[in-house]
């Protein structure tokens, strides 16, 4: 009997081998794909049973937090945004069905207390009697700062964006149309789906984050970046010279490049890039040449996704570039911001503040600092250069240009800051060229100030405006006015603080915040 | 008890106070104290670590919680060291281990479930001590072989009793007495083992002899395979009554590895498969809830929001899991429905991964190695038997359970030996442990490996009558 007892004892072994390699198979082999099946919800259910810390703002208003709901409830936690859409773009959402987006998503880590230093910590804090492990995030962005801009579009499509030049804190950053992540977040499967199919279908990507995930046609405001690679590429001297003409025929062509409004317009660099004449600078596009020029906006970081700290940002474009040197009227166009060029209007402040900030374009960043429970500092975000596209003395140069299309020039109407605090522009004035309707455009404005101590870099587009017989919806008329009320506000009125303000006392659930970035 | 072998002693007064050292069984139960206190520690670290995960606190009764698991642990040494010192040392650490994780993921999953599985921990242990009082010589149960059976088939039929048995998810296994509803069948298995092994042992060469001629196969003498007939009628009456396909699985797998065993006949093995397969096909064509039982192992993604949702969630945990798993009580092993019954497994590899899943698979191998030994070690044909059927019973039952889990083969609800949550499953499974400890300190006695000195009864009966000597021999000087 002994042997059939040795047979049984290799056949018992025989079938937990066989258990042992289909664990394995389940485990490790199909593990990535199984993860990932659609209605597994192992992974979301986890993360969304877990308290997750308070997003705050830089003046200590939470703009997102969870609380626990009523025994008994589907889920342990439910997720409030207390300032309703203002930050939506910024906070993005926090769903169990339909993901998350923005810090919501990039920070879930810290937000659950997830990341290894934090387990670390919380593994003393439960010897020492603490409990829970929930992080802060800290956002750049300023409620009050936050409210002036959304207070200033009032309803209008666009975006208003505030960085500060030296650092690339994003200060504020709102755009229309938006969405108020409470009416679906914490709301039941079948409502949750319903309402975000309908921001889907909503014209304007309310859902986006337009400031940095659209791009929009620049017009004008593009001068400052040909004006940098025409002026860094010795194309261009203060003292160059443009023929007063309203017409000029590229090569390559028959078809002439007009003014807007078809106007004459010439004279030197300071007087045409005042009156933003498109002819100067599609002579400069030009006479950079194809190559130089496309290297020239890679160099402004066209065609790269903008390096903020948030995800899927977008790229701005300089077009189709395979084929420039057979389409010098195309590059030609390109140079005043028509055609295919699209920016986003994220990278529109991140370029008058390149401007401010000696040429050097800092990486721009929503999330300023994080904490742990204990209110202790886990990460701080150090500014850091993305691009130096232009050198100090070509900043110095369209400085002065840009001042002197505040004083001057296009912007001269509007932009005149309260005290008289020195302020530098470019506007721009995107003509959709739709056949149907002519008149339709995006009005841009860039502005730094003050100017001679650059604080705050702004850039507002107000996105398909109709010119009527009467306005001319220029950058200037429509979107100078909000880059003006947004300086105002930051650098005379309310919202002017010290450069290191004193911590505003902090609603419960977040902890005071301690060390800061900038301020 | 044992009156024609008591008197055969020379009795000392030495012999019944003092226990003749053996250095062997000494260390065979230094090793296995070693080894409890080691699988106490590991359950008290991961119920710490589980409640960690679940509530970041460490639980307020931990110091009471391991104080009562190594009492209990020790309890069950001690008697071990008193009545089968000679006994494998890794059987009952092994067990302990399992039963620990299982209660920790019980507790994880269900707190109410805990108090109840905690009590029953206490009876499971209280059985296995009686069981090793009682039975002192694994010779004692042969004697009552028929009794065995009777009370094996009258348990397994006990739930088909109108009025007594319970259906529970489909399966009339439950039998419910006032406020105790239990399994009578987790019981059957042990019985009928015993009694197999004892018919068995008798009748091997009978029953191996096939004299019996039917066409061209040569079958034993019917009379000696009946009541071998009758017990594989009661698997089918389990299946077909009961719907319980994983007991039904077990008790057939039971007998024929017992017939071909005994009878060294590979044909038995044979005959048992064909059986098994016409009764598999005749039952998938007949049952609709066996069909569904194996469309679900083929493709679970057809139905996966009833039907086929446990098995899919069961995976998902699982892949979930991963190789080290989510963390103790930090994985959402709740998600997959009966996690802490018959899907305990795929909740120990969500949390504990790949490495904890195997570590229980792997304790189930040492399990049926040691049982195996045991069987191979002894030189009794009953003995041999028994051991061979207990250990095929927890073998063959994990890894049913655990294939139905992984998909591996249909899925029949069973419970997993000394894991999952249930008290007729862990008092039975505890008793069978006991038999094994018993047969294994008996071939120790009679390997010699330690002096076979008399069990407490025989030591009983030896005093009486040597007191009864000393008084007869008064009576005589006076």
């Amino acid at each position: 009997m002994n042997r059939q007892i040795r047979q049984l004892a290799l056949g018992l072994m025989a079938c937990y081998v066989v258990l042992f390699v289909a664990l394995n198979y389940w485990q490790v082999g199909r593990k990535e794909e199984l993860d990932a099946r659609f209605d597994n919800t192992r992974q979301i259910e986890r993360e969304f049973n877990k308290q997750r810390g308070p997003i705050v703002t830089a003046d200590g208003v939470v703009t997102a937090m969870s609380s626990p709901t009523p025994p008994g409830s589907k889920y342990e936690f439910r997720r409030d945004y207390p300032t309703g859409d203002l930050f939506a773009d910024v906070t993005g959402y926090f769903t169990f069905a339909f993901g998350s987006t923005q810090v919501e998503r990039m920070y879930g880590d810290v937000l659950t207390g997830s990341t290894t230093e934090q387990q670390v910590r919380g593994l003393g804090d439960l010897l020492t009697g603490g409990a829970g492990s929930t992080g802060t995030v800290e956002l750049a962005l300023r409620n009050d700062a936050q409210l002036a801009a959304k207070f200033l579009l009032g309803g209008q499509t666009g975006s208003i964006t505030v960085i500060e030049p030296k650092t690339g804190a994003i200060r504020a950053m709102y755009s229309n149309p938006t969405f108020d992540p409470n009416t679906f977040v914490n709301a039941d499967f079948e409502v949750a789906q319903q309402i975000i199919t309908d921001l889907q279908d909503t014209p304007g990507s309310p859902l986006l984050a337009q400031a940095y995930q659209e791009r929009y046609m620049p017009g004008s405001t593009f001068k400052v970046i040909t004006t940098g690679i025409a002026l860094e590429n010795g194309a261009a001297t203060l003292e160059s010279n443009f023929a007063n003409e309203r017409e000029w025929v590229p090569p390559q062509t028959n078809d002439p490049i007009q003014n807007y409004n078809g106007s004459l317009c010439g004279g030197d660099l300071a007087t045409v890039f005042a009156r933003s004449c498109n002819i100067p600078f599609a002579q400069l596009a030009a006479l950079v040449g194809p190559e130089a020029m496309v290297a020239g906006t890679e160099a402004w970081g066209i065609g790269e996704p903008l390096p903020i700290d948030l995800p899927r940002p977008t790229e701005s474009t300089f077009g189709n570039t395979d084929d420039l040197a057979q389409e010098l009227p195309l590059l030609a166009i390109r140079g005043f911001g028509q055609s295919e060029v699209q920016m986003v209007p994220l990278h529109m402040a991140m370029v008058a503040a390149a401007v401010a900030n000696g040429g050097q374009m800092m990486a721009p960043y929503a999330v300023q600092a994080t904490f742990d429970n204990e209110s202790r500092v886990l990460g701080q975000t150090s500014p850091r250069v993305w691009k130096t596209p232009i050198s100090p003395g070509t900043a110095e140069i369209e400085r002065q240009l840009m001042i002197g299309v505040a004083e001057r020039g296009t912007a001269s109407c509007c932009i005149g800051l309260n005290g008289g605090v020195p302020v530098a522009a470019k506007t721009g004035t995107a003509e959709l060229g739709d056949p149907t309707n002519p008149d339709l455009s995006h009005a841009w404005i860039m502005a730094f100030a003050p100017a001679d101590d650059p604080q705050y870099a702004v850039s507002v587009v107000l996105t398909n405006v109709q010119s009527t017989p009467d306005v001319a919806a220029t950058g200037g008329r429509l979107a100078g006015p909000l880059a003006k009320g947004m300086l105002d506000f930051l650098l005379t009125g309310p919202g002017a603080r010290p450069a290191t303000p004193s911590p505003a006392p902090a609603p419960a659930p977040t902890p005071a915040p301690t060390p800061r970035t900038g301020g | 008890m044992t009156d024609t072998a008591a008197p055969t002693w020379h009795v000392e007064d030495d012999d019944i106070v003092e226990r003749a050292d053996s250095p062997l069984a000494r260390s065979r139960r230094t090793t296995e104290l070693t080894l409890l206190v080691m699988a106490a520690l590991i359950t008290g670290a991961a119920y710490t670590i589980t409640a960690l995960g679940t509530n970041a606190e460490i639980p307020p009764g931990i110091v009471v919680f391991v104080a009562i698991l190594m009492g209990l642990l020790l309890c069950a040494h001690i008697v071990v060291r008193l009545v089968a010192r000679g006994a494998d040392g890794t059987l009952l650490p092994l067990a302990a281990l399992l039963h620990g994780i299982g209660f920790v993921m019980i507790t994880r999953l269900d707190d109410e479930l805990s108090g109840l599985q905690a009590t029953w921990s206490l009876v499971a242990i209280a059985a296995f001590v009686a069981t090793l009082l009682v039975v002192q010589r694994a010779s004692d149960l042969a004697r009552y072989s028929w009794l065995f059976f009777f009370s094996g088939a009258f348990l397994l039929l006990l739930p088909l009793v109108p009025g007594l048995g319970v259906s529970f998810n489909g399966a009339r296994i439950w039998v419910s007495l006032g406020p105790i509803n239990f399994q009578p069948g987790e019981f059957a298995k042990v019985f009928l083992a015993i009694f197999f092994a004892s018919y068995l042992a008798d009748r091997r060469e009978l029953i191996a002899a096939s004299t019996w001629k039917v066409g061209p196969l040569r079958l034993p003498e019917p009379r000696y395979i009946a009541p071998i007939v009758m017990a594989w009628g009661f698997a089918v009456v389990v299946m077909v009554f009961q719907r319980d396909l994983g007991s039904s699985l077990l008790f057939f797998t039971l007998f024929v590895v017992m017939m071909w065993v005994a009878t060294e006949r590979v044909g038995y093995l044979l005959l048992g498969a064909v059986m098994f397969a016409g009764a598999a096909y005749f039952s998938w064509t007949q049952f609709s809830h066996v069909q569904i039982r194996v469309n679900n192992w083929i493709n679970p993604w057809a139905d996966p929001l009833d039907d086929g949702y446990q098995i899919i969630q069961a995976i998902y945990g699982l892949a979930d899991g991963g190789l080290t798993g989510t963390g103790l009580g930090r994985g959402n092993p709740g998600q997959v429905p009966e996690a802490q019954n018959d899907f305990i497994f795929a909740a120990i590899g969500e949390e504990w991964g790949l490495i904890g899943a195997s570590a229980v698979l792997m304790a189930f191998v040492l399990i049926v190695g040691a049982g195996l030994r045991i069987a191979l070690r002894t030189d009794r044909t009953f003995e041999k038997l028994l051991a061979v059927g207990l250990t095929t019973i927890v073998g063959i039952q994990a890894s049913i359970i655990v294939g139905g889990v992984i998909k591996v083969v249909p899925l029949t609800g069973i419970t997993l030996p000394f894991v999952s949550y249930g008290g007729s499953s862990l008092v039975s499974n505890y008793v069978l442990l006991a038999l094994l400890i018993r047969l294994s300190d008996s071939s120790a006695r009679r390997l010699r490996e330690l002096p076979d000195d008399p069990t407490p009864s025989e030591r009983w009966q030896a005093w009486r009558l040597g007191r009864r000597l000393r008084r007869d021999e008064r009576k005589a000087t006076a």
